[in-house]
Order: C-alpha cells, then sequence, then structure tokens
C-alpha cells in the first residue's frame, strides 16, 4: 500500500482520539512533556509539534485550564481538565463507544 | 552546557516566536523552553550524549515554521476554505462582466476617433489586461482581510437553503422561447433586405428612399450581417437541443456578440443610416442621440450574451 495515503488517513483518522485522550488523562493535572510521554505509553502516537499546539487550542476553548507550577527549579505549565472539558470528554467517548459498536456489527453483517 | 548547544535550543525557539503576534510570545517561549528542556534531560538521564540529545529533540519538533502554524491564532492561508467559494464566484462573475465591458468601450471609443486597427486591438489588449489585473487584485485583497476578521465580525454568509436551487426553465417556455427568437430573426433579416423598396420617405422621382445606406449594399456588408444574425439563430437552436459543453457556450457567445459589434461598428461611422432618408425625414438633429442609442443597446447586447454564457457553463 502507498505509505504516504496510509499515514494520510490514519492521522485523519486519529485526529480526534488525541483530544479525547489529553482530556482523560489530564483530569489529574499535568504539563508538556510528561503528557506526550504518557500519550506515547499509553499508544497514542503524537508528535510534540502538534501535542504543544493543541494543548493551547483546548486550553483557549475552555476544555484545559493551566497553571506555571514554579516551585520547582524548572517552571512548568501544568494543564487540568475543566468541567467542560470532562463534560465533552464523555461525549467523545460515549461516541467513540456507538462508533466501536457500529463498526463490529458492520463487520459481522458482510 | 556548552554555547554552541544553549544557542541551537535559543535559535529553534527565536525561529519560532519571530512568526507568532508578539502577545503570544512570553507563555510559549517560557513553556516550550521547559518541554524542550526536558526532553533533552530524558534523553540525557537515559545515558545520550547532552549535545546530541539536543539535535534530536530539535529536530523531531520539526520545522520552526510549521510549529509557530499551529500556535498562532491567526490564519496561514491567503483566503480559507470558508470564504473560497464565495471568492472564486465573486472573481469569475467581475472578470466576465467587468472586462468584456471595459474592451468594449476602448475599442469603440478608438474606433470613434478613426484610430488605426493596430491600435484599436493594442488598446484593447491593453485595457482587458489591466482591468483583470485590478479587478483580480482589489477582490483578493477583500477576501484576505474579510478572512482576518474575527468571524463573529464578519458579514453573515447567507445561509442555503434549498430554495436556492436553480430552477430548470421548463422544455415548453424554452421551446416558446425558440419559436418568438425564430419569428423575429426572419422579419428582421426580411424588412433589411426589403427596405430599399419600402419605405416611408420618397425622392422627386417617387422611388422610394430606402432608411439604410447604400453602402451596405455596395460593400455586401448588410449580407455578413444577416448571416451573422442567422448564425445567432442557430446559436439559440443549439442552446436548446445542442449538447451542454463550455466551448460551445463560449462560440455561442462569440456568435451572439458579433451581430451588436458590428451594428455599433455600422452606427459610429456612419455607415448605417441613409444620409438622404436621414435629410427627408427631418431626422438629422437627432442623429447623435440615434447612434448613441445604437451604441448602448448593442452593448446592451453584448454584455447579457456574456451573462447567458456564464449561466451556460455554470449549469450543468
Amino acid at each position: 500500500m502507498d505509505d504516504e495515503l496510509l499515514s494520510a488517513h490514519l492521522q485523519e483518522l486519529r485526529r480526534g482520539t488525541v483530544v479525547l485522550a489529553c482530556l482523560i488523562i489530564l483530569r489529574r493535572p499535568n504539563y508538556g512533556y510528561a503528557l506526550l510521554d504518557l500519550l506515547e505509553h499509553h499508544g497514542f502516537a503524537v508528535d510534540a509539534n502538534t501535542l504543544y499546539p493543541l494543548l493551547r487550542r483546548l486550553e483557549k476553548q475552555g476544555l484545559l485550564t493551566s497553571d506555571w507550577n514554579t516551585e520547582e527549579s524548572r517552571p512548568r505549565k501544568f494543564y487540568r481538565t475543566s468541567d467542560e472539558g470532562v463534560a465533552l470528554a464523555e461525549a467523545l467517548e460515549q461516541d467513540w463507544t456507538n462508533l466501536d459498536t457500529a463498526f463490529r456489527t458492520l463487520k459481522d453483517e458482510s | 552546557m556548552t554555547t554552541t548547544s544553549a544557542t541551537l535550543t535559543d535559535r529553534y525557539i527565536d525561529a519560532v516566536l519571530r512568526r507568532l503576534p508578539s502577545h503570544q510570545r512570553p507563555d510559549i517561549e517560557r513553556e516550550l523552553r521547559a518541554s524542550v528542556a526536558d526532553a533533552i534531560d530524558d534523553r540525557v538521564e537515559a545515558g545520550a550524549d547532552r549535545v546530541e540529545a539536543e539535535r534530536v529533540v530539535l529536530t523531531e519538533l520539526g520545522d520552526p515554521a510549521k510549529l509557530a502554524a499551529g500556535y498562532a491564532d491567526r490564519p496561514f492561508y491567503l483566503i480559507g476554505p470558508e470564504l473560497f467559494q464565495d471568492y472564486i464566484r465573486l472573481l469569475t462573475t467581475l472578470v466576465a462582466v467587468v472586462v468584456p465591458i471595459v474592451s468594449t468601450v476602448v475599442a469603440l471609443t478608438n474606433v470613434l476617433q478613426d484610430d488605426p486597427i493596430g491600435t484599436v486591438i493594442g488598446a484593447t489588449i491593453g485595457a482587458a489586461l489591466t482591468t483583470g489585473v485590478h479587478v483580480a487584485f482589489w477582490t483578493t485583497l477583500l477576501f484576505a482581510v474579510l478572512e482576518r476578521i474575527p468571524a463573529e465580525h464578519r458579514p453573515p454568509s447567507r445561509q442555503w437553503t434549498l430554495a436556492a436551487l436553480p430552477v430548470p426553465p421548463s422544455r415548453r417556455v424554452r421551446y416558446a422561447e425558440l419559436v418568438s427568437v425564430t419569428v423575429a430573426v426572419v422579419l428582421f433579416s426580411t424588412a433589411i433586405l426589403l427596405s430599399p423598396v419600402i419605405s416611408p420617405e420618397s425622392d422627386a422621382a417617387g422611388n422610394p428612399i430606402g432608411i439604410l445606406s447604400p453602402w451596405l449594399w455596395e460593400t455586401g456588408i448588410v449580407y455578413v450581417f444577416i448571416g451573422l444574425v442567422i448564425l445567432s439563430l442557430g446559436n439559440a437552436f443549439s442552446r436548446y437541443y445542442g449538447p451542454k459543453r463550455a466551448w460551445l457556450a463560449i462560440v455561442g457567445a462569440l456568435v451572439d456578440i458579433a451581430p451588436p459589434i458590428v451594428l455599433a461598428w455600422l452606427a459610429t461611422n456612419d455607415h448605417l443610416l441613409n444620409p438622404a432618408f436621414v435629410e427627408a425625414a427631418g431626422w438629422t438633429p437627432a442623429m447623435r442621440w440615434i447612434e448613441l442609442g445604437l451604441v448602448i443597446s448593442a452593448g446592451i447586447s453584448i454584455l447579457s450574451a456574456i451573462v447567458e454564457a456564464v449561466r451556460r457553463i455554470r449549469t450543468p
């Protein structure tokens, strides 16, 4: 299969899943690099240059809140899922489950 | 940390920040520095060389321009998908309407001044190009500015409804149109051909004075003109029966444009009306206005032919 085509479609398919994963993980506050590490660890492939801007967009949309933690020697920006973000994550999770069911029935039928 | 390695991260972050609006810079710089440092530390802890780790981390972050594009809250394109359709629609309509009008006016003005044909063609092409470039530039600028106005301040784009679907004219209506065009062309051609012998004015010997200039018959131009009119009748038939093709629409438009252009040219060069008739009918004082009226109606015909062609190309 054409590698470029495959990666383009994979990217398309995964686009929203990183958002959902972030909203779930960030129910406990965390900072950019640690989040990147966690996502990778849990099997969500995402590049740093996608994730960092994404966090800011989600913050701007009110789905995340942020605080600068300056207690340690290296100041870090900690993100946390807002109430709105939690609600959205629940809706997205529900949709994900529905899609999964839909795919399963589709495959059973064919 | 060595000086060189510090510079690499600095240079990278500078390259990102340079592309961002100033109000975003301090916070992004602080966060990005921490993230890069975290990533480098992680690799160093795993046993990598610090300088090498920095190179790898920055390389993985990729092109600073792309990262900046992700951070920026303004578009990195001139005209986005939301406005693109409207942009193309307005641009093509303006070019298709304004350029022919300006070219025709310039051509007629030059013809009126009895300029040599080369000058007329040159001036017309020049005017068409200049107008096209102006229309394209200003339309593009307008939409690029619109794109940068926050969505809530933009004029609301029209909500699409089913009612906006074009209604195909019923075949019967179009057939009636075709019949009337045919009748008109036959009557018109007959009137022209009979005009030398049937006239309200007659000379001293009682012979009729034709309303149209005898010059038209001497040069045979009257037959060319009638030929053109019949061609445009053929065009009306092809519109009704023929396949829908863009090239047919363009040829059709040219065929439709030809008679009014010839008419306007004849009128402005005093080749249209018979001077003897004008004198006998006492029309001499009104001649300028008659000419002007003919040129304006020719202009309107040209315009409607172009609009029709554009519509024909656009309807599938």
